[in-house]
């Protein structure tokens, strides 16, 4: 007898997600942000929804509070990082290097940790609050670990060139996945790196072209092709056409990778087999965001049309584009229209990149995701809650929002 | 009314699906559990979980054993649930409130800590040991970012007028007051940006700008030379470096707290410390006793800086916010009169220009060829 294979189904629709993404938009606005946290608590709720592994739902449990409370326990202590280190850092960049480059750059390189710290700890709460036929999901705590082995593999991999890319990819996965449990029951992440090396070809292959093309302009030619001003707009000319290439080639690294990984992901019996398609997510990316540009743009001269018809009817013709300089000329009712108009153009556009761009990139990971082996399920038992209270704060705080 | 049929049902105990039967009553859901017999989800009890993708459906969870779910698909049942259960959107118990209450006092409490006293008195210390070089170099990086701010849409920077007979008769008015004024920390440099800004201010390192709109809107160079000497004054305290400090501590922990939402504001609000300098009345009145000083020693009369006050004031009316550098200051009735007693017992004044430099200077932002 085969094993009972689990299909998944992806049940979010586009209008209902357009709707829940104005409406918490524009609340999130009245509320000068503070909305926010149930902004994304909701939007969550929606797309975990949609995810259907066996016709059953994921449910996202967060709640907006105990993001809000994160957010709070992070500003405490980020508060001091930022305001007095960063003085400092200011002070001394200017005393010894005469500019601010130094401040940015200690500044930045000070975050790094953080960020791979926050990044993790911001995964544990999410997964924290994810569940799956009524059982919680899971990951035991170790976001120190996971920042310094982070910086490890990225020093790796820049050293090498990205040639130790999947290394990276590989060896960052596996500290997550064997940390992550589905109740009472622990993934691992199987496979080896090299597996992933053959997925990374067409980016080394578009790199070394870029980089021979460099090479070729500066060095062997003798007196340097690249030396006069027209020669220096081909090279620059020559990065700008290659980035593309440079983009597809590792969105291709991406989904191919993203499958062996899956492949080789494993919950006791049960495996999980993922036939994600890179043309199909260079796709959706591409489309996707042409189409949230293209509407937003036509909305938002729609808008500004408006706005500034209104300002002409009720500014009379003493109404000069001079006047623009001048905020307070309009007058507050038609000031404060103004800002709506603005803040109502980056709702939006977040809308549209909701149902253009995420919601589609999700359900073609969902739809295309199989779980193999099911009846290992059936004796999964519910695992602790974890309290977590600092929730997703930090990462919220260092602004690292991803999709949702 | 009666709806019956089976569901999916999530004990939270394990990951295993259970078909139940149910039977909607004026009471609540009787779910007929095996293996665990009947069971009732009383009406008042039931909760919605919200947000749902498949609208159809209807996911029901209980108030007091808030990891069960019910899915409930048929239509029937899903009307006679929402017409029987009043409390469906009510939220569940919400914890941690204090915890919520107790942090956000504790976040407040800290940013405001950091922002009003830890970072003023750093930058105080900071301001007063950052060396001659550094300061200049903070100047000039502010200067850039204060030409980027305030640009309008149609170019990237507000430019600096440098009309050379303009920059001259500048220099003249700065020789003047220099020759006979205070040793200072560093060499004062005056820069006129062409901006309609009826302002003027000082920047680390010993910077002086002026808007075009400050030198058009003054009746008399004297007017300016009253402004330059008061700015000096700052520089000589060093009070501007203490601001740019200031502001480079508490830029960061305002964009934390506000999020990058409206892009850009936090460079809008450090140009506006800046530019309208919110100095303590102790270093307003320093800066106007070095000014009045300095021009006395170089004989222009310091009742000039009440004249430039009177002029803005016919201009724009009292509190208009214009040159709110000078004006914001509750004290300006005293200031004015404190100028124009020490103009009253000089005997020899000089005008700080000739007739021909301020006409220069006022049209400093011409392009030579106008």
């Amino acid at each position: 007898m085969a094993a009972p294979t689990l299909s998944t189904d992806f049940a979010g629709r586009r209008w209902p997600l357009f709707k829940l993404s104005i409406r918490t938009g524009l609340l999130t606005v009245l509320t000068v942000g503070l909305y926010r946290f149930w902004m994304k608590t909701r939007l969550r709720r929606f797309y975990w929804s949609s995810i259907r592994p066996g016709g059953h739902p994921m449910e996202y449990v967060g709640q907006g509070i105990e993001k809000l409370l994160g957010f709070l326990i992070a500003v405490v202590i980020l508060a001091f990082y930022i305001g007095i280190v960063n003085l400092l850092l200011m002070f001394v960049s200017f005393s010894l290097f005469d500019g601010n480059y130094a401040a940015y750059v200690a500044s930045f390189v000070g975050v790094i940790p953080l960020w791979f710290y926050a990044r993790y700890r911001a995964r544990r709460y999410v997964l924290a609050r994810t569940r799956w036929r009524g059982i919680r999901f899971g990951v035991d705590p170790g976001a120190w670990g996971y920042a310094w082995r982070a910086m490890l593999y990225w020093g790796l991999t820049i050293l090498s060139g990205t040639l130790l890319w999947p290394l990276m990819t590989h060896r960052l996965e596996k500290y997550r996945i064997d940390r992550t449990w589905f109740g009472d029951r622990q993934l691992e992440q199987g496979g080896r790196w090299t597996g992933l090396i053959k997925g990374m070809i067409p980016f080394w292959i578009v790199l070394a072209l870029v980089v021979g093309f460099v090479v070729w302009g500066y060095v062997l030619t003798p007196e340097g092709t690249f030396s006069t001003e027209d020669s220096l707009e081909a090279l620059l000319g020559g990065l700008v056409i290659s980035l593309p290439f440079l983009a597809i080639a590792f969105a291709w690294y991406s989904v191919r990778s993203f499958r062996v990984l899956t492949a080789t992901k494993s919950a006791g019996p049960i495996r999980f087999e993922s036939r994600a398609r890179t043309p199909r997510v260079i796709g959706i990316y591409m489309l996707g965001f042409t189409a949230t540009w293209l509407l937003t743009s036509l909305l938002a001269i729609v808008l500004l049309v408006a706005y500034f018809g209104l300002l002409f009817l009720a500014v009379g013709a003493e109404f000069s584009l001079d006047d623009l300089d001048n905020l307070t000329a309009p007058g507050l009712p038609l000031q404060l229209l103004g800002f709506a108009v603005y803040f109502l153009i980056f709702i939006i556009w977040g809308a549209f990149q909701h149902i253009f761009v995420t919601l589609p990139l999700w359900r073609h990971y969902a739809e295309t995701l199989e779980i193999v082996g099911s009846e290992g399920l059936h004796d999964i038992r519910q695992r602790a809650r974890d309290e977590h209270h600092e929730a997703e704060g930090f990462a919220e705080a260092l602004d690292l929002g991803a999709a949702i | 009314m009666s709806a019956q049929g089976f569901a999916d049902f999530f004990d939270g105990k394990q990951a295993s699906v259970r078909r139940v039967g149910y039977r909607v009553e004026t009471g609540g859901i009787v779910l007929d559990i095996p293996e665990q017999g009947e069971r009732l989800w009383p009406m008042a009890a039931l909760r919605e979980i919200g947000d749902q993708a498949v609208r159809t459906n209807l996911v029901l969870t209980l108030e007091d054993a808030p990891m069960s779910r019910l899915i409930l698909t048929d239509k029937a049942a899903i009307g006679a649930v929402r017409s029987g259960a009043k409390s469906l959107r009510k939220g569940m118990p919400v914890r941690g409130l204090r915890a919520v209450l107790g942090w956000a006092v504790g976040a407040v409490a800290s940013v405001a800590l950091i922002v009003l006293v830890l970072v003023p008195i750093m930058a105080d210390q900071l301001a007063r040991i950052l060396p001659a070089e550094g300061e200049r170099a903070l100047g000039e990086a502010t200067l850039g970012q204060i030409q980027t701010a305030l640009a309008d849409d149609f170019s990237n920077f507000v430019p600096i007028c440098q009309n050379p007979e303009g920059l001259d008769a500048m220099q003249t008015m700065l020789d003047r007051l220099m020759a006979t004024g205070p040793a200072l920390p560093h060499d004062v440099t005056v820069t006129v940006l062409d901006h309609d800004m009826v302002n003027a201010f000082a920047l680390p390192g010993g910077q002086v700008v002026f808007f075009r709109g400050m030198l058009e809107t003054a009746t008399d160079p004297d007017q300016i030379a009253a402004v330059l000497a008061h700015e000096i004054g700052h520089v000589a305290a060093r009070d501007p470096t203490r601001i740019a400090l200031r502001s480079a501590g508490s830029l960061g922990v305002l964009g934390l707290v506000f999020g990058d939402f409206a892009g850009g504001a936090a460079v809008l609000f450090l140009v506006e410390q800046l530019i309208q300098a919110d100095y303590t009345r102790e270093a307003e009145a320093a800066a106007d006793d070095l000014g009045i000083s300095m021009l006395r020693d170089a004989e222009i009369s310091p009742a000039a800086l009440g004249d430039l006050f009177e002029v803005i004031r016919d201009m724009y009316g009292d509190a208009e916010g214009i040159a709110a550098h000078f004006m914001s200051h509750p004290s300006l009735g005293d200031r004015i009169d404190k100028a124009r007693a020490a103009s009253e017992n000089m005997s020899v004044t000089t005008p700080s220009l000739s007739d021909e430099d301020w006409l220069a200077l006022q049209t400093i932002c011409n392009y030579p060829w106008d």
